[in-house]
């Protein structure tokens, strides 16, 4: 086997002092910049990107572009965990792709009083979810990029309408108000520049408003400022529940064994995940969302979801984790970058004079099993840190409230601001904290406007994409069987709530007592 | 609670008119558009009237289905609460354009340390300052993350 043998250098590489030195740099950054919000693993990697010049041209003795390399890969790892450290502690997302993390990791944290659980629940799931993706990465790296060129528009369309229908199908208390949020998601992600025609739409003359509306200020205001509101009300000003979380290995233990029971979860979501993640364009974040779909999909404790369940942080967050690293495949193989970070590290390449390509796997094999190897050394690091690290992280729920409520809020603002640099972003967020608080007390989901409004934009795209190929037929959506299979599973999901009830009234339970409204 | 969700549902199709109004353009596909395209108002619209079909069904169950009778608010010192956090909230971001972020921070986190924490003043003190530093050191010194600065930046004051 070819592929071992070149995986033993790999790691000969990737070993050496140097390139493990500049590897722990980058994952400790990348845990950093995870935590912080506002700042992100794209922007995290592009600060470092001179850094990487220095380090990829000899300055420092031992580094080569390898060495380069692993550092900006390292911290893109470190974000990949760090992001959701805030998300469950806070409910303020660290990163895009922990935002999926506030639905079940947070009320793990608070309601259930467990933070080391959920931290470590979502740092094992992570580490499996890259190790499985790596391994992916080396086997099939090649044969799996090739073949994401073929998936087209339709099938992308279908994938996301099938995760709206997920939401809609499974689990939702009140499909009507799903829908609502679910379209009022799509809404949100409309407002701005139509990205095929340039028009505008839904600005009313407001130039701030062109860019859009992010998804990021508006999570941390249904979320981070919404419960603030939620709790303060719940518990009185003051009086915010402490948390007296045991910490130590039993957490380690606790996660192994929710692990142990759901590892077809995990590895599914892990293969999937990856598949995802190879798509040009279509990084982490979706693939969490994704992710949590799915995990809700095959459960057998739907209606625990939402309210802390284990399956609902370790499903999102193996496919994000291993998407993460497929968005690597297609840098690597073909030249194109899977997700913006891999963008950045593929301009590094750049800079340090490699073609990203098929035949960077042959002109440069010592570099490019060296990254392959380091993934794998990078992720372990980065779990063995952040375990260290959980009992630190879980103390922070006990800081009194006084000190706390204004310090979320304090981030949230950061963490609104800092993407554009906006106070609009920042009136967002309050307005979208009230409106969560408001939403959350008449039991509307929040869950389907988050996804439809991170997934919305590639939605329309691909919708119009596939229309236009097919010259306004909707035949499209059903010329090829993959499309075809994602498109009637969506609709069966739909259909599903209508088919319960006509279930439950020819069995006779409609005459039982209805339930409210409320 | 059935006035409650009535409301929300009609201010939601309210929100979603608007919307299909502004989005009318969906009937009406812009000239330069491709073969095959729907535009760029078609997506918005029928989003719009999806928003409002889901909020008018929410509307009709609220109206068939018997209310529990509850108030959303479970007393009028919890509404109180909501609003002592909301209000200063408010104040902080708008305080920004004159305060900064630094000034404003320190401000926030010392009210609430005072007004929440009944803190002794030096501990006050403490929390008003260190936390806008800390911030200061960690966004803007090192990550290079500029944030709003207050009047007297201009008079050559850091923050």
């Amino acid at each position: 086997m070819e592929v071992f043998g070149h995986l033993a250098g790999g790691f000969a590489t990737a070993l050496q002092p140097i390139n493990v030195a500049f590897l722990l740099i980058g994952v400790t950054l990348g845990l950093v910049i995870g935590v912080l919000p506002g700042l992100g693993g794209t922007s995290g990697v592009a600060i470092l990107l001179p850094i990487s010049v220095v380090v990829a041209r000899g300055d420092i003795q031992g580094a080569n572009t390898t060495t380069a390399v692993i550092l900006l890969a390292g911290i893109y790892w470190g974000a990949l965990f760090g992001g959701v450290i805030t998300s469950i502690l806070f409910n303020i997302p660290g990163e895009p792709w922990s935002v999926v993390l506030l639905f079940d990791g947070f009320p793990l944290a608070k309601r259930r009083g467990k933070p080391g659980l959920a931290l470590t629940s979502s740092f094992l799931s992570s580490f499996v979810g890259a190790f499985i993706a790596t391994l992916l990465f080396t086997f099939f790296a090649q044969a799996i990029a090739d073949q994401a060129l073929k998936f087209g528009p339709p099938e992308l369309f279908a994938v996301f309408v099938l995760s709206f229908t997920t939401l809609i199908g499974l689990g939702a208390e009140s499909p009507a108000k799903a829908v609502a949020m679910l379209a009022f998601g799509l809404l949100l992600a409309a407002v701005g520049f139509d990205t095929l025609t340039g028009q505008q739409r839904l600005n009313f003359g407001s130039i701030d408003l062109l860019a859009g509306i992010g998804f990021v200020p508006v999570t941390i205001g249904l979320f981070g400022i919404g419960e603030i509101l939620a709790s303060a009300e719940e518990q009185g000003i003051g009086h915010m529940e402490q948390i007296s979380a045991k910490l130590g290995f039993q957490d380690l233990f606790e996660a192994m064994r929710a692990l142990r029971s759901r590892i077809r979860l995990v590895v599914s979501n892990a293969v999937i995940g990856f598949l995802f993640g190879v798509l040009p364009g279509h990084g982490a974040t979706a693939a969490s969302f994704l992710g949590y779909g799915l995990a809700r999909q095959y459960s057998k404790n739907k209606e625990d979801f939402g309210k802390g369940e284990i399956s609902g942080i370790m499903g999102p967050q193996a496919t994000a984790d291993s998407a993460g690293v497929a968005s690597l495949v297609p840098m690597i193989t073909l030249g194109v970058p899977g997700s913006p970070t891999s963008a950045v590290i593929m301009a590094g390449l750049f800079v340090w004079g490699l073609q990203p390509g098929p035949l960077l796997f042959v002109e440069h094999q010592d570099f490019v099993w060296g990254l392959i190897a380091s993934i794998y050394l990078g992720h372990f690091i980065t779990f063995l840190l952040c375990l260290m690290a959980v009992p630190l992280l879980a103390s922070i729920m006990r800081v009194p409230y006084a000190i706390i409520t204004p310090f979320i809020v304090v981030i949230s603002i950061i963490g609104s601001y800092s993407l554009n640099n906006s106070m609009l972003d920042v009136l967002i967020t309050i307005t979208f904290g009230l409106i969560g608080y408001w939403l959350r007390k008449m039991h509307y989901p929040l869950a389907p406007l988050v996804v439809a409004l991170v997934l919305g934009d590639s939605t329309e795209r691909e919708l119009r994409k596939s229309l236009i190929a097919g010259q306004g037929s909707i035949g499209i959506f059903f010329s090829s069987p993959l499309a075809t299979v994602l498109m009637i599973a969506s609709f069966v999901l739909l259909m599903l709530p209508l088919v319960r009830v006509l279930i439950a009234r020819a069995r006779g339970k409609a005459a039982q007592p209805v339930p409210s409204a409320d | 609670m059935r006035p409650y969700q009535v409301g929300t549902a009609a201010a939601i199709v309210v929100i979603a008119a608007v919307a299909m109004f502004d989005s009318r353009g969906a009937f009406n596909i812009a000239v330069g558009t491709s073969p095959g395209d729907v535009g760029a108002s078609w997506y918005p619209f029928w989003s719009a009237a999806l928003m409002a079909l889901g909020a008018v069904w929410v509307g009709v169950r609220a109206f068939t289905i018997p209310s529990s009778g509850e108030s959303p608010f479970e007393s009028r010192t919890s509404v109180l609460s909501v609003l002592k956090l909301v209000i200063p909230m408010f104040i902080y971001a708008f305080s920004f354009q004159w305060l900064g972020f630094y000034i404003a921070t320190g401000l926030y986190m010392a009210f609430f340390a005072w007004y929440l924490g009944h803190y002794r003043w030096w501990a006050i003190l403490a929390v008003g300052v260190i936390t806008p530093v800390a911030v200061y050191v960690l966004f803007e010194a090192a990550f290079r993350l500029i944030l709003p600065k207050s009047i007297f930046y201009l008079m050559g004051f850091p923050f």
